[in-house]
């Protein structure tokens, strides 16, 4: 019996499939979670409402291509700016009152109210425009087919435009001067505000940079499937687990692997799983992850992994 | 006339699930964006065991009640101990992959659900009608109202808002916080569980769609919108959210599809409106029936003008034969990274006398607060309180004990009024615990004791005629009074200050140390760190001087100014 039928897979080329589709889904993965934990980290607010700019920018974009016959760059031009306008706009005019009333215990309040805002801008959409799905088209795509594995054109692009985003943003972040700025709003908004750092600027263009980026992973989206305005739901849910599994406040480059390395447990664990519970694996990766430092803050800040290898040698000592 | 019953069928089922959500999230500050999938437990659970095994109405209730029950009380373990973004993380988890799993058990009918759900037969009689449900569902929801009335007027509920401003002020005066985490959370998901199996008897079939991230989103909307920790706020939010259905079909006259998208459309608006605009929602925290009458009939507190000498309102508690060491620190140390905050630090408090604990900024005088009181774990060391271990317990139990402590930075509630944050302190309560859903004993014999004794504690500070104001509204100055008072009712005998008179005006911070100078006439032992040495040299007995972690030298303050090393490390300035 070969070891393939063993562990249940069919052939060496489903597994390449697997690997393939990981790493295509996985990079628009990492791009959603670098444009979310950017606003995460810098500004502190939790901005569910990512959904809703991810799916303005897509959604507008088809609206404009196929009910007013714009041409493809233009109206994706226009989708895009559509969501940074709207992501600036959540945070100046909902988000920063709140967190300038409440302080401290603004997260909640302003979780809350990106719920609202997404629940809100969604139905409008599909009031507008009605509720089905928009097919985004323009480029011209064939699919390639290497080693057994199927893929497309427009996935190479998918997957180099978003991890080269994601090294140019990082590039920003480490060598230009607004990087800089950006960094210092991070680690002390007060502090920055001290030293003549313009605080809501800076907030200001995370927003337009956060929403840019899930913009163009949105545009992929629609490109490769199709828009509608409740798509931003369960891309807002992998911009989550992937920005929590690689802490919020790291680098583009390691929220982009982080990311990739989600696509690929899906992906992989989709050989043995259905669809639906293949998804749930990446949120059973998410409360194993949160239980984990849940455990971390029990036993006192110390790590799992450090406390249990100290017991182990408490008993060790114990015993000789 | 059916249509409209329904509409109020509808509204009494979601009220079950906004009335639990906001225990949980309004009064005792835990969000959570799982309401809806406990309702599919409680739901689907009842659901197949009618569907597939004939179980009767009740006991399929039961089980599916439990069976939320339990498993928010397992989602509870993990959710302690977090807080902010990752419990609403860990929530919106929770409300995925319950779904995720249910829709992939082929049994529970994958996406399409069961759909041949037996009704329910009551006393003989099958419920058809909405007419019919409606008698079946007014007394459930009365029940879960009254329910949830009891617990959130209760004592208990009283801890669970404390949580919601501060938990670890919460666990500092006793309180243990993580026991009423897991069981408001396990009672509210439970309460869920029944909203779940009550929608799904009332509509006939068990759907995913029923209990989705959009619903578990609705039930938020009712909540915040009506009034987040008043349930009568609640019942005018799930009103309006339901009403909004035929509102927008019937006046406005949309189309079906159209109007449940101008519905959501409507909900995402006031929540955002009403978190921006009110956020205390429609009705606020304090406006109930209850309220409103004590405004009729003010409470009289005791005139400000007699507080000048009043008697310490405690029993001198000096016992014969307890050891004359009330607190024995040995050899405590605590390394943070490579810096060792506090280094083989000894220190005893004698009973009945004040000890001043002083040194240069961060000489670790507040890591050793958070040492002896639990909130840091010591890596070595031991704490004795009057002769017994109590190294290495959590800060609640260490102050049942009989050891509590002050914040440098307060830490009032600063939403409960003045009175209720002195009565937090208040220590053998009756009705304290969440039991207090399933006793049926009377509180408010209980509650008038607890009243008085808070109050002769305010009044001892001075703030009695404040009683009714919340704490958040007083300056900084009267705020430390009544951490003072706080910290002072719970009969602790050794009481640890950390800065009690530090920046406070010098009318406050004369009223605070007088009152702290009465303590030891009571028998009481009091630890203080304080920065303003003349405040330290008129309270101590004895001084303590903290360097680098360790206490290196003790004794009066003319003692220790004595001390050419001190000098220089502290007093420099002053030589």
């Amino acid at each position: 019996m070969p070891i393939s039928t063993f562990i249940g897979i069919d052939s060496g080329s489903e597994v390449l499939q697997a690997v393939v589709n990981g790493v295509i889904n996985g990079s628009a993965y990492g791009l959603l979670a670098v444009g979310f934990a950017l606003i995460l980290s810098v500004t502190g607010r939790f901005h569910f409402a990512y959904a809703l700019t991810y799916a303005l920018a897509a959604f507008l974009a088809a609206v404009l291509e196929r009910v007013y016959g714009l041409p493809l760059l233009p109206a994706a031009a226009a989708g895009l700016a559509a969501a940074a306008l709207v992501g600036v706009a959540c945070d100046v005019v909902v988000y920063r009152p709140l967190a300038e009333r409440a302080g401290s215990g603004a997260m909640l309040t302003i979780f809350v109210a990106s719920l609202g805002i997404l629940i809100a801008g969604e139905n409008a959409l599909s009031l507008a425009w009605g509720p089905g799905p928009r097919n985004l088209t323009g480029i011209g795509s064939h699919s390639i087919s290497v080693g057994g594995a199927t893929f497309t054109t427009l996935d190479i692009v998918s997957v180099v435009l978003s991890a080269a985003l994601c090294v140019v943003l990082w590039l920003v972040l480490i060598r230009s001067g607004f990087g800089r700025e950006i960094k210092a709003v991070r680690a002390n908004a007060e502090m920055s505000t001290a030293i003549g750092i313009d605080v809501r600027r800076v907030h200001g263009s995370v927003f337009v940079i956060g929403s840019l980026l899930g913009g163009v992973a949105a545009l992929l989206y629609g490109l490769k499937y199709a828009a509608s305005p409740d798509m931003g739901e369960d891309a807002v849910f992998y911009a989550l687990v992937v920005t929590f599994l690689a802490v919020s406040s790291s680098s583009p480059l390691r929220l982009f692997a982080a990311g990739v390395g989600v696509g690929l447990v899906e992906r992989v664990a989709g050989l043995w799983l259905s669809p639906q519970l293949s998804t749930g694996v990446v949120f059973v990766l998410l409360l194993a992850f949160l239980s984990h430092r849940s455990l971390q803050l029990a036993l006192g800040g110390r790590s799992l992994s450090f406390t249990v290898s100290r017991r182990v040698r408490a008993l060790r000592g114990a015993a000789s | 006339m059916t249509y409209w019953i329904d509409v109020l069928n509808q509204a009494l089922i979601f009220g079950v699930f906004a009335l639990s959500l906001n225990l949980l999230m309004g009064f005792a500050g835990q969000v959570s964006i799982a309401h809806a999938a406990f309702g599919a437990i409680g739901g689907y659970l009842a659901g197949y065991l009618a569907q597939e095994h004939g179980w009767a109405f009740g006991p399929a209730l039961a089980v599916g009640v439990a069976g939320a029950f339990v498993f928010g009380l397992l989602v509870s373990l993990p959710a302690l101990r977090l807080a902010g973004e990752y419990l609403i993380l860990l929530t919106l988890a929770v409300q995925i992959i319950t779904l995720v799993v249910i829709t992939s058990i082929s049994a529970l009918g994958g996406l399409q659900g069961l759909a041949a759900l037996p009704g329910i037969s009551l006393f003989g009689k099958v419920l058809l009608t909405p007419q019919d449900f409606l008698k079946l569902l007014v007394p459930i929801l009365l029940a879960v109202f009254f329910l949830m009335r009891r617990v959130a007027g209760s004592p208990a509920g009283r801890v669970l808002r404390g949580i919601r401003e501060d938990e670890l002020a919460t666990q500092s005066l006793g309180k243990d916080v993580f026991a009423y985490k897991s069981q408001v959370f396990a009672l509210t998901a439970g309460l869920a569980g029944l909203g779940g199996v009550l929608l799904v008897y009332y509509n006939g079939v068990v759907a995913p769609g029923m209990f989705g991230f959009g619903v578990s989103m609705t039930i938020i909307v009712m909540v915040i919108v009506g009034g987040s920790a008043n349930l009568y706020g609640t019942l005018v939010g799930t009103a309006l959210v339901v009403a909004s259905g035929p509102f927008f079909q019937k006046a406005i006259k949309l189309s079906t599809d159209k109007s449940s998208l101008a519905q959501l459309l409507a909900y995402g608006v006031a929540l955002v409106a009403v978190l921006r605009w009110r956020p205390q929602g429609i009705l606020p925290e304090a406006a109930t029936p209850g309220a409103l009458l004590r405004r009729v009939r003010p409470r009289t507190g005791a005139p400000a003008a007699e507080r000048a000498e009043r008697a310490i309102p405690l029993a001198a508690r000096r016992r014969g034969g307890t050891p004359e060491l009330a607190l024995e620190a040995t050899g405590l140390t605590k390394v943070f990274g490579g810096i060792r905050a506090v280094a083989g630090l000894d220190l005893r408090l004698e009973r009945g006398q004040i000890t001043g604990l002083i040194g240069p900024n961060g000489a670790g005088k507040t890591t050793v607060f958070n040492l002896l009181t639990g909130a840091l774990k010591p890596d070595r060391g031991t704490v004795l309180l009057g002769g017994r271990d109590i190294t290495g317990l959590p800060p609640n139990r260490i102050a049942r004990a009989g050891m509590v402590r002050s914040f440098q930075d307060v830490r009032t509630f600063a939403r409960l009024s003045v009175l209720e944050n002195v009565m937090m302190g208040v220590a053998g309560q009756r009705g304290e615990r969440m039991s207090v859903v399933l006793t049926p004993m009377p509180l408010g014999p209980g509650e008038r004791r607890t009243r008085a004794r808070a109050l002769e504690w305010l009044d001892f500070v001075g703030l009695a005629d404040r009683a009714d104001e919340p704490a958040g509204s007083l300056a900084f100055g009267e705020q430390k009074l009544v951490a003072l008072a706080r910290v002072l009712a719970t009969d602790a005998e050794v009481l640890l200050l950390d800065e009690p008179a530090s920046g406070v005006d010098k009318r406050w911070s004369d009223h605070m140390i007088d009152h702290i100078a009465r303590l030891p006439d009571a028998g009481l032992t009091v630890c203080i760190v304080e920065h303003n040495l003349s405040v330290v040299e008129r309270l101590a007995h004895k001084i303590c001087f903290m360097h680098e972690g360790s206490v290196t030298a003790e004794g009066t303050m003319a003692e220790l100014s004595r001390q050419e090393r001190l000098q220089e490390a502290y007093f420099g300035s002053m030589v």
